[in-house]
């Protein structure tokens, strides 16, 4: 009984979270798809471009491998994605995170800026300049 | 009360009343005067960065050891220097901007200032929080924090005496230039390139802080304070008016209120013309795609008469920025042969790679030269239109968004920053220290969000290619004719600003930490490792008979920022960090001031 909560509340954040993006709907499905380290979907695309129009290498490296601001290839390993969403939104101010609620680049593209990062920090996706898959 | 008492009451306030108008000059041009002093962050009004001490020379510079040291107890880097005015050595740190006077008796600290300031100040600092130095004039010293505030502060004490704010951290505005004190006046500028600030100086009285006139660097022409029919520009070989509209004709719609152009270097000030002279930044964005036209007065030296604010004569160095290229550099004064003339000139190091010579006086362009020969987004600057002839392989607005321009030499970080150069009044030559950097540059479409960054540029730096392999080059530099006379190899960019002597001797700091000392033909005489990278700028004095030469260390800054952030890992060649990740096997941060003198015989 306990497992099957636990299995229906996954289906459910994801149903929240992911689905909503339109990502896939497995909770063990990478939230972003790529190949040859990349070439990416979209959505992933998008989050790319998200990162780079706010100009978060500034504090978090090119790479992600932080600079002023943590590794975020590190964080992303421990944050959840609702605490990712709430950090980059609400931010870290007293840390020198900057709030990003009030871009709309950002809270529109929030889901793929997270599988975008989340694909750098399981190594999946390389650093630098990504492309679309099939273009 | 009587009539009288209420009248004898009121006298103070008359006086009061009637005080701007007889506002006495401050003492700081004399101070400058007595080589003892070193009373303005460049030294003097014309920012020459010379001294006319001589007791440390060519022949005994290779003796000079550490007389004391002095720890900010700051890391991040560590720009601008110390000043000393008779007993006593002022010296500032990065954000949060401490303020120290220290007795040079005894090096003890006589009074200790610092800042309450709000810390979200930090992610809105472009490169790294530096801040370039205190100024000082009629026992005041003004500091300049990040978050916008002017401050003057009783030089005896330390104790505030007014405060005022120039600007508002959460549009992107924020502050690292030093104040300057010209005359009765402080002036001070705006940072904020890559956060679509709209650039501006103001002046302030110096006893109140009170705003007396605030000129913008795009806009309408009242703002600007500019007069279309009497401020000149260079035109088809000769000056002429800029005409009405001048900034507003070359922005697409409202761009020019996210304009940038902000002012942040090092102003000069020539008493004999009452002209202050200083350079705009960058347009906003980085894109040049989304601000067709000109982009004017970014990028422009401007010349304003101190009193009024109003603008004598302009010229744009860079139109249409297309590189990132800031002409926020020095303004160095200097009475030179021009082709064989005498002038009073104005020298300027442009982060675009050519060194400028105009007459002050009128605005004339007379040399425009490459001072480093990689040298290669335009092929010259046509000297009847004054304009950059940009090759087309690296226009990043005909190669448009998403493309990558590759080979621009120099990078964004110019073939010279901020660090400033000196003139030395006895060789009549330039020494200067450079960045030997190219890039390749990939713009992109931004949107504006107030107080986010705004720069749409990706960028990727490294040495010049097939050169020395260096990421710098310290010069020396003819502004007469517009040549190198001679050029010092370096491992990494020449980040400090230098140092010449009337002892025949030049002085620069480099990014692994070494102070350094050459002659005047650029043959090195001595060097010691500080503490931290050098991106000070080297000062000297004088004290009880005994010369002086001090520098802050303290890594950081935009070629340091890797390393002042605690990045080690290189990635390949993304941003200034990539060709400078080498300097982590040199130096670690940590703010300190090491002072040098020759030893007692």
């Amino acid at each position: 009984m306990k497992r099957y909560v636990k299995q229906w509340c996954l289906v459910a954040c994801c149903l929240a979270a992911d689905c909503l993006a339109g990502l896939p709907a497995l909770a063990d499905t990478p939230p972003y798809q790529v190949a040859e380290g990349n070439k990416v979907d979209p959505h992933t695309l998008t989050g790319w471009r998200t990162w780079r129009a706010m100009a978060c290498e500034r504090c978090h490296g090119a790479a992600q491998e932080g600079m002023v601001g943590p590794s975020l290839v590190d964080s992303l390993k421990v944050l959840t994605k609702e605490q990712f969403k709430a950090t980059v939104l609400q931010g870290r101010v007293d840390k020198g995170m900057p709030n990003f609620d009030g871009s709309k680049m950002v809270t529109e593209n929030i889901d793929y800026l997270y599988a975008y990062l989340k694909g750098r920090s399981d190594g999946a996706i390389q650093p630098g300049r990504l492309q679309e898959m099939g273009k | 009360m009587s009539l009288i008492l209420r009248l004898m009451r009121c006298w103070p306030c008359l006086l009061l009343a009637a005080a701007p108008a007889l506002a006495a000059d401050s003492d700081v041009e004399k101070l400058t005067k007595d080589p003892k002093n070193w009373a303005m962050q460049s030294g003097d009004l014309a920012n020459n960065r010379y001294s006319e001490l001589k007791q440390i020379t060519s022949k005994n510079a290779k003796n000079l050891q550490v007389a004391w040291t002095f720890s900010t107890g700051v890391l991040r880097g560590h720009e601008g220097g110390p000043l000393v005015i008779g007993d006593t050595l002022y010296i500032h740190s990065p954000f949060p901007n401490k303020v120290f006077a220290l007795s040079l008796e005894d090096q003890s600290i006589r009074w200790k200032y610092e800042p309450k300031q709000d810390p979200t100040v930090i992610p809105v600092m472009c490169c790294d929080t530096v801040n370039r130095g205190v100024a000082y004039a009629n026992g005041k010293i003004f500091l300049q924090q990040a978050d916008t505030t002017l401050v003057a502060l009783d030089a005896k004490t330390g104790a505030e005496l007014w405060k005022v704010k120039v600007g508002d951290p959460k549009l992107g505005e924020t502050t690292t230039n030093t104040p300057h004190v010209f005359k009765d006046k402080v002036l001070t500028g705006i940072s904020g390139g890559e956060f679509g600030v709209r650039g501006r100086i103001t002046a302030h009285d110096m006893n109140t802080g009170k705003v007396l006139w605030k000129a913008y660097s795009t806009g309408p022409d009242n703002e600007l304070l500019v007069d279309p029919q009497t401020t000149m520009t260079w035109t088809d070989g000769k000056m002429a008016p800029i005409g009405a509209d001048s900034s507003l004709k070359t922005w697409k719609g409202d761009q020019w209120k996210l304009g940038g152009g902000t002012t942040w270097g090092w102003y000069s000030y020539d008493p004999a013309t009452n002209l202050v002279y200083y350079g705009t930044g960058n347009p906003s964005t980085w894109n040049p795609r989304q601000r067709p036209g000109d982009n004017k007065w970014s990028m422009t030296i401007f010349a304003r008469d101190l009193d009024t604010g109003k603008a004598k004569w302009v010229y744009q160095m860079t139109p249409h920025d297309e590189w990132d290229y800031d002409g926020v550099n020095e303004m160095i004064l200097a009475d030179i042969k021009v082709k064989g003339t005498p002038r009073k000139a104005l020298v300027h190091f442009d982060r675009n790679g050519f060194g400028y010579t105009l007459d002050r006086v009128t605005g004339e362009l007379l040399v425009a030269e490459k001072f480093d020969p990689k040298v290669n987004w335009a092929t010259h600057v046509d000297m009847k239109t004054g304009r950059p002839q940009v090759v087309d392989k690296y226009s990043t607005d005909k190669n448009g968004p998403d493309t990558n321009s590759k080979g621009i030499c120099p990078s964004a970080l110019g073939t010279k920053d901020q660090q400033p150069a000196s003139y030395n009044r006895k060789t009549g030559l330039f020494y200067v220290p450079t960045n030997h950097v190219c890039m390749d540059y990939e713009p992109f479409q931004v949107e504006y969000t107030a107080g986010q960054p705004y720069v749409g540029s990706t960028l990727s730096m490294y040495a010049a290619p097939d050169s020395h392999g260096g990421l710098g080059n310290f010069i020396a530099w003819d502004a007469g004719t517009g040549k190198i006379v001679w050029s010092k190899p370096e491992k990494f960019s020449v980040w400090s600003g230098a140092l010449s002597t009337a002892g025949d001797v030049v002085f620069y700091g480099t990014l692994e930490g070494y102070l350094k000392a050459v002659d005047l033909q650029g043959k090195e005489l001595w060097k010691f490792k500080t503490p931290s990278g050098i991106i000070g700028n080297v000062h000297t004095w004088e004290y009880k008979g005994k010369q002086y030469v001090g520098v802050l260390s303290g890594i950081g800054g935009w070629a340091g920022i890797g390393l002042a952030a605690g990045l080690t890992k290189g990635t390949e060649g993304l941003g200034a960090v990539g060709g400078y990740k080498d300097l982590a096997k040199y130096t670690e941060l940590g703010g300190v001031l090491t002072v040098f003198a020759l030893p007692d015989r």
